[in-house]
């Protein structure tokens, strides 16, 4: 019976992908997209009109990336016009990951959909290793035409760069390339999945700066407050430097070194106290704090600036008051926090491990997130007056982005009078040491008498 | 202070009362030594200080890490390059084991401490067990006022707080507090003359000899106090069970340290504790003669005994130092008795700023009032002369002698100070206060009393509730005593005070200084450069530098190094030298002969610092022309004409060209330091640099600190073939 419940899912799944794709009267009546490449992300949004040949409702579409693109893919989401979130559907193919989507059962003819992707890694430094005082080129491998399983009637593409300089790039007529635009099209009756690639070589020094490693741990204590601690190694993945670094060159001109990163904000939350910036040689004393009103925002310097290749390692934490992230009802308790949170502006993390401590004798945990993440085995976290060890949560998550920044949920169930333990066993402590003095005082364990002790000659 | 008044009022016995204000102050005065010497935490930040320090803390990091037998054995393949270094056969493990001892206690009972902030604060916490093991001597040996005045003393003397500042991670930390501890278990030992006693002197001995190579001092001293004792006619079985026992357990313990080893048997640094040892059995078996035999078989015999024993000692100390079974004297300890001895014969002993011998000011910088209070001290234990009084002279004298020799010695000499001040202090007060009229004497003390820096006092308070013994001094004398003597103590305080704060809590990695407006510059470069290093360069990268940054490099940038502060091998340390020394084409034969990758020179001309590497460049130049292979170098040859070492364009050529210099005015002849003044200017020598324009052929830049204190050059490969 089970079985037959899974091969009649199969087929419709099949029947429903097959017609999906082949719903050949679907077309893409206009396509606006737009390419941002002022920084190290490639951020694509489309703004797409559907139409329905024989005017039935369109629910279904299908949104295609190239099987080339699609690790380097990071976010990706679709809105329809009522700017209402879609859901998507992955699926892989050898060709392309297909995310398909159901738009909601509306009678309007022309239908939009907005898409938005992110690429992280996607623009290549090229030459890839420069001197001290050379500006960094990098390139952008992409498609002209809007790659689609339905025939596109009418596109166009604008390229925003990050700056004016532009090496090179791809004629595809007609291309148009003024101040730091260039723009593709408009193109007439694109068949499907038609491919033409681009190559766009231009100059951009903006910060190329790649989180490998992310390691946040949230500790949070019933006693107000909860503790947060990043530790993050920072990759420059820009253009290698070449050559030697002068110090002389650097400081007599400050635009010496284009592509190196002196210094970068991190913003944290408003109620952020007791802030740290330390590596493992101890307190970074180059950084700057300025509380915003909604927002801390940390001017962080590492020790020495970020040339193309260089690494920097360092930890960053803070308090803030548990009041704004934990809420209770009862015994029962949430905690509401980002699952990861603002490095630096268009940051790229490799790999976020995320750890939540709780407070010992917690019970029926229950973790929500935004999206899938990796999760962990728990494990147990010993630290001051700890008795059974307070239980972590840890899960992982690779390629993450800004728009990754969110809020997850755990559930669980606390009794308050566990918050009494620490304080009590430290009374108990202190008690028992001092009643141990005062009978030790009291008893006599010489076996014989202070006097006659020391032997005289 | 607070804690006596409610006493007095709730009218317990006077025994109570005493020793209730003795635990008041014990624990004031514990506190404060504890809080004194966190002047550097507040300031900057729970940081390692220093170089050696370093070396301590990436050991202890090792030990915790890796567990002792694994340290035990370590071979250090990141040290010494292509040399090595076996590391647990050559240091004292007392500290690493203490702290990494302590750090496992605290896990254990689920205290997450950071084992650098066990390291950072392991010398205040014995600084707070000094003062109490001081205050036990004190008593011991003098009186129980005495010893508390000690103790205060003792926890605020600059002289012992110079190398106990929280993150001053060293050896010493630990061994001024072992090493009282066996003064004072000695004397009980001595006193009581019981094994008990003699057993834990041993113990005390062999956790000062785990800690610190300066135990030598203390297996001097005891059996000089014995050879004392016996000399002076006051050889007793009590004297005999303490030494004997003392002796034969400790030495087996101390060669259980493996890089003491068979030295307390070989070596004739310890020759003097083997002799008394002797002389002990011999003083033992003549007196048990004596009381057998009549006097005239007596004298015969003992006249024949004496010359037999001696010339078969002489005989036998003779062959053994021909054979080389005695290891001839090391340089270190001749240099404490003839200072000039470094000097003249071992560059590297006298290039260390603290082996240079003290001046006087130092002495009154680190003791203050001491100073003059010792003789005093030293006067009222000859006064009332018992075994124990003899010991504090000895080790009062010989202490003396030997800071003078050597500033770092100075540390030996604080504790010895505070004791027989603390006499001193303690027998004119009791003397003088007796006469204070006590319609006087009441306000006055309880106004000191309102000050915790006053505290010292408060022995001599109980003293007056005596019946009073004589009535010779007239009360106002007595009463313009004590008021000098509080004055006396509390400039001392205010002395301690501002020397800890302005001298001995820089942590020297993280410089600090004024700018115009007043505001703080800190110069964070070392460890910017360290980190660069951690970061940036392969792994297994070689770099060299001058010794004196060996340990930081290991510790901070975790990068394999040439020499470091260890100086035991003196070719090695002298190669680089060479290297720094000569010219470019000539070092980088030197550099790719060591397999170097990188180098890395301080310089201090943009920002005044002058303990740089040019400043010591002298030093290299020296030490690089002490062995065979450097003989080419000579001294002579980087002076001027006028015989001055200079660095502008009345340099000598060959200083001017040398590999240091470049590496330290690469392209500094381009920048502008101060105004008014020509670009290139030096700002620690006062002048214009002499070679401006050059270019580094196999050397290239990588990096330069913000500050230019830390400049950092990587070695270029061969070229290619056929190019």
């Amino acid at each position: 019976m089970f079985k037959l419940n899974i091969l009649a899912f199969l087929l419709v799944v099949i029947i429903s992908t097959v017609f999906s794709a082949i719903d050949v009267e679907i077309e893409n009546k206009n396509i606006d997209r737009t390419i941002d490449l002022t920084s190290q992300l490639v951020k694509v949004s489309y703004k797409i009109t559907l139409e329905h040949k024989s005017k039935k409702a369109i629910t279904n579409y299908l949104f295609l990336i190239p099987s080339v693109d699609c690790d380097k893919l990071s976010y990706v989401s679709a809105r329809d016009s009522a700017k209402k979130e879609l859901k998507l559907t992955l699926s892989k193919t050898a060709e392309e990951c297909s995310y398909s989507m159901t738009l909601p059962n509306s009678q309007i003819p022309n239908p939009v959909i907005y898409i938005e992707t992110i690429f992280s890694k996607a623009l290549q430094p090229y030459p890839t290793e420069i001197t001290q005082a050379e500006r960094q080129l990098v390139r952008y491998f992409g498609n002209a035409v809007f790659y689609s399983p339905f025939k596109t009637s009418s596109q166009k593409t604008t390229i925003h760069l990050a700056s004016r300089n532009v090496e090179s790039f791809t004629q595809v007529k007609p291309s148009v390339h003024s101040d730091t635009q260039i723009v593709y099209g408009p193109y007439e009756n694109i068949p499907a999945k038609t491919q033409n690639e681009i190559v766009v070589h231009y100059e951009n020094n903006s910060p190329f700066m790649v989180v490998t490693r992310l390691e946040r741990t949230i500790e949070v204590s019933h006693w107000g407050n909860v503790a947060v601690e990043e530790t993050i190694d920072i990759l420059h993945s820009g253009a290698l430097l070449k050559g030697s670094f002068s110090r002389y060159d650097y400081q007599k001109d400050s635009r010496s070194g284009p592509a190196s990163v002196k210094s970068y904000k991190t913003i944290l939350p408003a109620s952020a106290t007791g802030v740290y910036y330390r590596d493992t040689n101890g307190n970074i004393s180059t950084s700057a704090m300025v509380t915003l009103k909604d927002s801390v925002e940390l001017d962080l310097r590492p020790r020495f600036p970020l040339f193309g290749g260089w690494r920097t390692h360092y930890t960053i934490g803070y308090n803030v008051p548990s009041f704004e992230y934990l809420f209770h009802n009862g015994d029962s308790y949430m905690l509401k926090m980002r699952l990861i949170d603002h490095v630096f502006d268009d940051m790229i993390v490799d790999e976020l491990v995320t750890k939540i401590i709780l407070p010992e004798g917690t019970k029926n945990l229950k973790l929500i997130t935004p999206y899938s993440v990796e999760r962990q085995p728990d494990t147990l976290h010993f630290t001051y007056l700890d008795i059974t060890g307070r239980p972590v949560i840890t899960f992982r998550k690779t390629n993450l982005v800004e728009n990754h920044i969110n809020d997850f949920n755990i559930k669980y169930n606390f009794s308050r009078i566990m918050m009494l333990q620490e304080p009590l066993l430290v009374v108990v402590f202190l008690y028992l040491f001092f009643l141990f003095v005062i009978i030790w005082m009291r008893l006599d364990f010489s076996i014989i008498k202070e006097r006659e002790r020391l032997h005289k000659d | 202070m607070s804690t006596v008044k409610p006493a007095t009022t709730l009218r317990v016995s006077s025994e109570k009362q005493e020793s209730l204000v003795k635990l008041g102050i014990l624990v004031l005065a514990a506190i404060l030594s504890f809080s004194t010497r966190l002047f550097s935490v507040l300031r900057f930040e729970s940081v390692i200080h220093e170089f050696d320090p370093y070396f301590n803390y990436r050991t202890t990091k090792f030990l915790t890490e890796k567990g002792f037998y694994n340290f035990h054995n370590w071979f250090d393949e990141m040290a010494w390059y292509p040399l090595g270094r076996i590391i647990g056969g050559t240091i004292y493990p007392g500290l690493m084991v203490t702290s990494a001892t302590i750090y496992r206690i605290l896990w254990l009972l689920n205290i997450t401490i950071d084992i650098r902030n066990v390291c950072v604060f392991i010398a205040p916490l014995f600084s707070s067990f000094t003062t109490i093991v001081t205050y036990l001597l004190g008593s011991e040996i003098y009186s129980t006022g005495a010893g508390l005045v000690s103790a205060a003393m003792i926890s605020i003397v600059p002289g012992y707080i110079s190398r106990s500042v929280a993150g001053s991670y060293d050896n010493e930390a630990i061994a001024i507090f072992a090493m009282l501890l066996t003064y004072y278990m000695w004397i009980k030992s001595v006193k009581t003359g019981t094994i008990f006693w003699s057993t834990l002197t041993s113990l005390a001995y062999f956790y000062m000899v785990s800690s610190w190579g300066g135990y030598v001092f203390l297996i001097n001293l005891i059996p000089l106090h014995v050879l004392t004792l016996m000399a002076t006619g006051r050889f007793s079985h009590r004297l005999y069970v303490a030494y004997s026992t003392v002796y034969c357990i400790g030495t087996i313990l101390s060669m259980q340290i493996s890089f003491v080893g068979f030295q307390p048997v070989q070596s004739s640094e310890h020759m003097l504790a083997f002799g008394v040892f002797g002389l002990c059995q011999l003083h033992a078996f003549v007196d048990f003669l004596r009381s057998k035999l009549t006097k005239e078989q007596f004298e015969v015999l003992f006249k024949s005994l004496v010359a037999a024993i001696l010339s078969i000692f002489v005989a036998f100390a003779a062959v053994l130092t021909l054979s080389g079974k005695i290891s001839p004297w090391t340089g270190r300890f001749y240099s404490l008795l003839d200072p000039s001895y470094a000097k003249n014969h071992i560059p590297i002993i006298a290039s260390v700023s603290e082996h240079q011998p003290t001046s006087w000011s130092s002495f009154y910088f680190d003791l203050q009032i001491l100073v003059f209070l010792f003789p005093a001290g030293l006067y009222f234990c000859f006064d009332k002369l018992t075994d124990a009084n003899i010991f504090i002279i000895l080790y009062g004298v010989t202490s003396i002698y030997f800071a003078g020799v050597m500033v770092r010695l100075m540390l030996v000499l604080a504790p010895i100070m505070c004791i027989l001040s603390g006499v001193a202090v303690s027998h004119l007060l009791t003397k003088y206060i007796r006469n204070v009229d006590t319609s006087v004497a009441v306000p006055f003390v309880s106004d000191s009393s309102a000050k915790p820096s006053n505290y010292r006092q408060e022995p001599s308070r109980k003293t007056k509730k005596y019946e009073l013994q004589q009535k010779g001094v007239k009360n106002e004398i007595a009463i313009g005593f004590v008021i000098l003597m509080t004055f006396m103590l509390i400039t001392y305080t205010f002395h301690c005070t501002w020397v800890t704060s302005e001298a001995y809590s820089s942590p020297s990695i993280v410089l600090s200084a004024r700018s115009h407006d007043g505001s703080r510059i800190i110069f964070d470069d070392f460890r910017e450069a360290y980190y660069w290093l951690k970061m940036n360069t392969a792994e297994d990268a070689r770099i060299m530098s001058w010794w004196d940054y060996g340990y930081q490099i290991t510790a901070m940038a975790n990068r394999t190094i040439l020499v470091d502060n260890n100086t035991w091998n003196n070719t090695h340390i002298s190669r680089v030298g060479q290297a720094m020394a000569s010219t470019e084409e000539k070092a980088y034969e030197i550099m790719r002969e060591l397999d170097v990758n990188y180098v890395l020179v301080i310089f201090g001309g943009l920002t005044g610092y002058s303990s740089d590497d040019i400043n010591k460049f002298l030093w290299m130049v020296r030490i690089g022309g002490s062995t065979d292979r450097g003989q080419h170098i000579k001294e002579q040859d980087y002076y001027s004409s006028n015989g001055d070492f200079r660095i502008d364009k009345e340099g000598s050529p060959t200083l001017l060209n040398c590999l240091m210099y470049k590496l330290c005015y690469y392209r500094f002849g381009q920048v502008y330091t101060e105004a008014g003044k020509p670009t290139g200017y030096d700002r620690v020598r006062a002048a214009e640099i002499g070679n401006k324009d050059f270019e580094l052929e196999t050397l290239q830049e990588v990096y330069t600190t913000e500050h230019w204190l830390v400049r950092i050059y990587k070695v270029k490969d061969l070229e290619n073939r056929g190019v």
